[in-house]
């Protein structure tokens, strides 16, 4: 069972404080709107408690999972409750649940994850690509689970760096997940020069 | 009257119980299988929340990979007093959800209901129901007395196996 330092963990969590910062910016010129950044939280769970660490398993949510290619095998998770994610279809300009909102929300999955992504490769050095972006709506549960099992294989612990961001004046907030695979980690900490 | 507890199976973890006042739960299974087996005679049943088809090194919790947590589920469920031949098994999840896996395999969710019936297969206990593939995520829910449900992202609750009492 792999566990991290406390300045392990710190570190991540600054890293994900900046990245989301980024996504923060991003999203806020995009709506116009200001938008406000949480303090990011790291978990590092066994797989069980992983999915519930991130919130109630049968909330209806829309997720917006982008695997990562290059340097650090992971997968980048937006997190939507479905009526936060009517709510940023409207103010795109979309009407909600069709495939024009599913389309709006997986750009902003894009554009936000490259913001994030670039930022964290900035102060890695990792040199780490998007791939294209895949839309659901379903169960918390099921989709976090599902995005852990696909780097489950030879880990038995989750890291989540989760961050929310929260449009100002409106009901509306996603929480950005970076679900980085066991080898990915430690490739950040030694780019970071905290490794074990 | 016996007093039960909803109790949760989350991934990799299996649980079994007698007591028919239980519910054995699984909340969200994606490319997940929610695997029950149940003797109804009995009144005895487990749910096991399988992540993966094989286990590949290390050990890891028991009920993650299908080909070690379906001979422990069934020696659970016997140990607490079920009959092995009156096993019946009831599968719950495989979704494909998302094409994730960068090895470019095929999706997990088909891999993990092939993998826990092969499982099965070698254990002889028969599978009377299943509610596998597909795109949704699902919640099972399985009660030692015999009845397992099923309930899709959005849909009405389904019922995979009759309770023995109403």
């Amino acid at each position: 069972m792999s566990t991290f330092t406390t300045m392990q963990l710190d570190a991540l969590r600054e890293l994900a404080n900046i990245g989301s910062g980024t996504a923060g910016t991003a999203l806020s010129q995009m709506l116009g709107r200001s938008v406000d950044i949480s303090v990011p939280n790291a978990f590092v769970l066994p797989l069980g408690q992983a999915v519930e660490a991130v919130g109630p398993p049968e909330q209806e949510v829309t997720g917006v999972a982008i695997p990562l290619a290059g340097d650090m095998d992971a997968v980048v998770l937006l997190v939507f409750p479905v009526e936060d994610a009517a709510t940023l279809a409207g103010m795109l300009g979309v009407e909600a649940g069709t495939e024009d909102a599913v389309s709006a929300l997986s750009e902003i999955g894009n554009i936000l994850s490259a913001s994030y992504i670039g930022s964290l490769g900035a102060m890695t050095g990792l040199e780490l690509d998007l791939t294209p972006p895949q839309t659901v709506t379903d169960m918390l549960a099921a989709i976090v689970a599902t995005v852990l099992a696909s780097r489950a294989a030879g880990t038995d612990t989750a890291l989540i760096l989760d961050s929310e961001l929260r449009v100002e004046g409106e009901q509306c907030s996603l929480s950005f997940l970076l679900l980085p695979e066991a080898g990915g980690v430690r490739e950040i900490l030694s780019r970071m020069g905290v490794e074990a | 009257m016996t007093i039960g507890a909803e109790i949760a199976v989350r991934m990799g973890e299996i649980a079994v119980s007698g007591n028919p006042a239980d519910v054995l739960v699984s909340l969200g299974l994606g490319s997940c299988i929610g695997l029950a087996v149940v003797d109804q005679r009995h009144g005895i049943a487990g749910l096991a929340h399988i992540m993966l088809p094989e286990a590949l090194a290390g050990d890891g919790p028991i009920g993650k990979f299908a080909d070690r947590a379906v001979p422990e589920l069934v020696e659970r469920t016997t140990a607490l007093g079920a009959s092995r031949p009156m096993l019946k098994a009831v599968l719950v999840g495989g979704a494909q959800m998302f094409a994730l896996d960068s090895s470019g395999a095929l999706d997990i969710g088909a891999r993990n209901d092939t993998a826990v019936r092969e499982a099965l297969r070698k254990e002889r206990i028969t599978v009377v129901a299943a509610e596998t593939g597909g795109a949704k995520g699902r919640t099972i829910r399985v009660v030692p007395g015999g009845a397992v449900l099923s309930k899709e992202a959005g849909g009405a609750e389904i019922v995979l196996m009759q309770g023995v009492r109403a």
